[in-house]
């Protein structure tokens, strides 16, 4: 910081390399005299705001002559002219403001918007993970017999763990939920239980306190914990006692061992608050090799590959398949890197935003070049002028370097201002299933990716109209001052116009797939009326509920509670609920065709529900009955199945009478189909497979501890949250509730990222509609121009205002259409990349293509009809005159 | 001939003449603010100087370095003969374009 009293060294360092020599002793003398006059008289923010506006205008006021030609005697040095070259570029600029205008608005849309989105998708796709060397990071899992990932058991992950030759440490975890009781209000926390190595692997210690041990990770160890910042800051406090402080979880007592840093992120299981070590053994029946709850991550070896490590698993596989042959269903291992695992479901959604900013990008680029070269071409006699002056073409050319600088500077600065609206933008709008949203930023890497964009289009802008200049014919160029010409340059204009248009075009048929999905997908029913349905998911947690009986009494009194609140209208409870990303799925054993291996039997929803529930959510029945209160524990063991399942296993006879077993083959009760009711969307709206098989919650061997609430409302159903939590509460005030939401609300998030997407593409096309207009108006106006002569004599010679109308509108539609052709066939092939994301329409659905190609005709009308106008308008006498 | 003086040339060669000897950036500056109004930048003036040297009309010299100054020099100016001709046949040229407009156009 400068002292007050002296002027700013800043401005004065800028100063002394812009003058030129022989003039920056005495310059900077006399400013600082003059520094210190305002100082005495107005105060040190004054002077200091003068000198700096002294310095400014010093460096850019118009300069002597002398000082435009580089005079290394008086010590001139580059600087000086490129400075001289800024100075005229700034000259223009203010000149032509309109067209000034128009560019760094291009720009700025341009630049903007590839910042916002790279700035959104690079901590997701392309950012390492926030771990050391996280390029060493795998998961594994077995391979299916399709090639498809299986999961894997603990005790698979112990023997790769032995015996592998490629990872420094392995991990096993499993999702954990837990309710904190004993204080104020129960808080259900998420966490995981995780092998001691966890963070070892992730290369990340605990801020406060310590790792977990590998002692505490056995069978019957004491159990410790370690939170998160966030937890320990909400919940205790911050208080660095916590340490060896004990916890009850679920009626468990824990020891506090350690603190995770407060930028830690897990990004595996992104909402865990709480790690408690596995503490499994091989011994345990569920650490077993087809019990697939865990899943598995590594830190390779310095040096090792992933693909010589997924080498050494498939080879370990071999002999683990070989030594246990019914407990896997295929050879082999499947080694993502965590990385991939994480950005595995968003990837094409991303890299489709990626390709349209792009796209969006390539546009502005064209823009920007077409109205650089329709302005080069006007000044064709200037650079001739020049050039018949002595100006070298090396001079001219950074000439107009320094103009496109300037302008993609201006450009630039704006777009970082828009880019950073846009991120925050971004993240108010993003669905809450996007990974990584909390490292979304206008970052370091950001910017840079934002200035070289920048520096690129400068070099283009700058270069094109440079070289085409210096190209054409000085001699002719000076001949034909008064008058403009046609031809190179309008050649290479229509042709950027029609890349524009064309470009735009593949925008507007992404956007448009997307739009006619979102439609299709919306118009499916879940098979469930979500209008005033109001859930919530109850947890039950302490040991009391660890008897089914208490449990089942439990959920009989809180549905009684609910059932007894004045605006609902029922109430029933499910133990798995469509679209709230439950996934609860069983084998369905038929008694009447038994398999010789009962692992290919079908796969099936299992819902365990109250009676009642398929009248709360008003699912249809087809056939036979509905479960009822009746179906109690001590009754006949029933079960109802969905149409297309029905279809599936009978798709000759009749179902109701068979009898089902679910999970094991060979143990369990036979249940009878009582009932077929319609199908329900259980994982998303846009998912096919939604088999299910609803057994009565009383006739559940393991009564569900956690069961989903739905009530029908009478009127809004958000309304009667507070009421119908009480009510459950007024039962027991320890159970924690979560997960509370109406059914609609639920619809519409399981599409979110979708929903998203759309919003992106659709703000893409509106930008690439208004750059494609803009070109297409640019590039007519500078034909109108430079016709005027041709247009004045047609006028002279009897042509009417509507021939002239014809003549400029019709030259901007063929523009466009030539593109349009173009771009609907880039289009066709593109769009393969993005058949990912489309719903119920083909990726080459005419509809999209014929309402594109319209839609651009129009624009393209719209946007000639300014120029054609002006053009009709044209008084040929005042035209043949200035010939 | 030494061709014709821009405004601003003319305002800063008259600031030359009536500072003599004192005739500095600075000074020259608050003479024309203080007789004008009008508040020129150090750059504009030096580049009007600049250009007045180049047209031989004005020629400069370094002066003493003072504290006041950052311990810089002052460069001075002065008005070469033929800088007092260009102005005098300005300054004629004035005269006889304004002669016998003051009835209706009363110049103080």
């Amino acid at each position: 910081m400068t002292e007050p009293s002296a002027p700013p060294v800043l401005a004065t360092r800028f100063l002394a390399r812009l003058l030129p020599a022989n003039v920056r002793e005495p310059f900077l003398g006399d400013l600082e005299e003059g520094f210190h006059d305002v100082l005495a008289s107005r105060g040190p923010r004054a002077a200091r705001r003068w000198y700096w506006g002294e310095a400014l205008r010093g460096a850019l006021a118009r300069p002597p002559q002398s000082a435009f030609v580089p005079n290394a005697s008086r010590g001139d040095g580059p600087v000086t002219t490129a400075f001289a070259d800024v100075r005229f570029a700034l000259r223009l600029v203010r000149r032509h403001h309109g067209f000034t205008a128009l560019v760094v608005f291009i720009l700025a849309v341009g630049i903007g918007a590839t910042t916002a989105i790279f700035s959104a998708v690079y901590p997701i796709l392309l950012a390492p993970l926030p771990y050391p060397h996280a390029d060493r990071l795998v998961t594994f899992e077995e391979r299916g017999k399709d090639g498809s990932r299986a999961g894997i058991g603990f005790a698979t992950v112990k023997d790769v763990a032995d015996m592998n030759r490629s990872f420094a440490t392995v991990a096993a975890m499993t999702s954990w939920q837990a309710a904190l009781t004993g204080r104020a209000t129960p808080q259900l926390l998420e966490g995981e239980h995780v092998s001691s190595t966890f963070f070892a692997t992730l290369g990340v210690h605990p801020a406060l306190g310590r790792d977990f041990t590998a002692d505490e990770d056995r069978p019957g160890a004491p159990r410790v914990l370690i939170l998160t910042d966030a937890l320990w800051r909400g919940r205790f406090g911050g208080d660095s006692a916590i340490v060896g402080t004990p916890v009850t979880l679920d009626g468990i007592v824990f020891t506090v061992i350690g603190v995770m840093p407060a930028g830690f992120a897990n990004v595996l299981a992104p909402n865990a608050q709480i790690w408690t070590p596995l503490r499994y053994d091989v011994s345990l029946p569920y650490a077993c090799r087809t019990c697939h709850h865990v899943s598995a991550i590594a830190r390779l070896k310095p040096g090792v590959s992933a693909a010589a490590a997924a080498a050494d698993l498939n080879a370990i596989s071999a002999r683990l398949v070989a030594e246990h042959p019914t407990e896997y269903e295929a050879v082999g291992m499947v080694v993502p890197r965590l990385q991939d695992q994480v950005t595995n479901g968003v990837r094409p959604a991303l890299l489709a935003v990626l390709g349209a900013v792009t796209l969006l990008l390539l546009i502005s680029c064209a823009n920007v070049a077409n109205l650089l070269l329709a302005r080069a071409a006007g000044r064709r006699a200037e650079f001739a002028v020049r050039a018949a002056l002595g100006a070298g073409r090396g001079r001219v050319i950074r000439q107009l370097l320094a103009e496109s600088v300037v302008l993609t500077g201006a450009g630039g600065v704006l777009g970082i201002a828009v880019a950073m609206a846009g991120v925050r933008g971004l993240i108010a709008i993003a669905p809450p299933g996007l990974p990584r949203t909390d490292a979304i930023g206008v970052s370091g890497p950001v910017l840079g990716f934002a200035v070289v964009v920048v520096t690129v289009i400068a070099m283009i802008c700058g270069v094109i109209p440079a070289w085409h200049a210096m190209r054409a014919d000085l001699y002719a160029g000076v001949k034909q001052s008064g008058r403009r010409s046609i031809g190179n340059g309008q050649a290479m204009r229509a042709a950027l116009v029609v890349s524009e248009v064309a470009l735009a075009s593949m925008l507007l048929v992404g956007s448009g797939l997307l739009v006619r999905s979102m439609v299709r997908l919306f118009a499916v029913s879940p098979g469930f009326d979500e209008t005033n349905r109001l859930t919530m998911q109850i947890q039950t947690t302490g040991r009391a509920f660890d008897d089914s009986a208490y449990t089942l009494r439990y959920f009989d009194r809180v549905l009684a509670g609910v059932s007894a609140l004045p605006g609902v209208r029922s109430a029933a409870l499910t133990s798995q609920l469509p679209l709230s990303g439950d996934y609860d799925s069983y084998g369905v054993h038929v008694e009447s065709k038994p398999r010789a291996n009962p692992d290919q039997d079908p796969n099936a929803f299992r819902y365990a529900v109250t009676a009642g529930y398929f009248e709360t959510m008003r699912i249809p029945l087809r056939r036979g009955r509905l479960l009822t209160p009746r179906d109690r524990g001590d009754q006949p063991a029933v079960a109802v199945i969905n149409e297309s399942f029905a279809r599936k296993v009978w798709p000759n006879e009749d179902p109701i009478g068979q009898r089902v077993r679910l999970g094991a083959a060979d143990k369990g009760a036979w249940r009878t189909i009582v009932g077929i009711v319609g199908d329900v969307k259980q994982l998303s709206l846009s998912g096919s497979q939604s088999d299910a098989v609803y057994v009565p919650e009383a006739q559940w061997p393991y009564v569900d501890g956690a069961m989903s609430l739905v009530v029908q409302t009478q009127g809004d159903a958000a309304a009667l949250t507070a009421a119908v939590r009480s009510a459950t509460w007024a039962v027991d005030k320890d159970q924690p509730i979560v997960r509370v939401a109406t059914l609609e609300s639920l619809a519409s998030q399981t599409e979110a990222q979708r929903h998203f997407t759309l919003l992106l593409f659709t703000a893409f096309a509106a930008a690439a509609l208004v750059l494609a207009a803009a070109g297409v108006y640019g590039v007519l106006s500078g034909t109108v121009t430079d016709r005027l002569a041709e247009i004045g004599v047609r006028a002279a010679l009897g042509a009417s205002r509507r021939d002239i109308l014809t003549m400029i509108v019709s030259r901007g539609l063929a523009l466009s259409a030539l593109g349009t052709g173009l771009g609907l066939a880039g289009a066709l092939a593109l769009s393969r990349l993005m058949e990912s994301l489309l719903f119920g329409v083909g990726r080459g659905d005419g509809v999209t293509y014929g309402t594109v190609a319209i839609l651009l005709a129009l624009v393209a009308a719209a946007a000639s009809w300014l120029p054609a106008w002006h053009a009709a308008g044209v008084d040929p006498v005042s035209v043949l005159r200035t010939e | 001939m030494p061709g014709r003086l821009g405004e601003l040339e003319q305002l800063v060669l008259l600031a030359l003449v009536r500072l003599g000897d004192d005739a500095y950036g600075v000074t020259v500056r608050r003479e024309i603010a203080r007789c004008t109004g009008r508040p020129a930048s150090f750059g504009t003036i030096y580049a009007t100087l600049a250009r007045l040297e180049d047209k031989g009309l004005v020629d400069s010299w370094l002066g003493d370095p003072t504290p006041l100054r950052g311990g810089r020099r002052k460069k001075y100016f002065r008005v070469r003969p033929a800088g007092k001709v260009a102005l005098r046949a300005y300054l004629q040229a004035l005269r006889t374009m304004t002669r016998g407009l003051a009835p209706s156009w009363p110049v103080p």
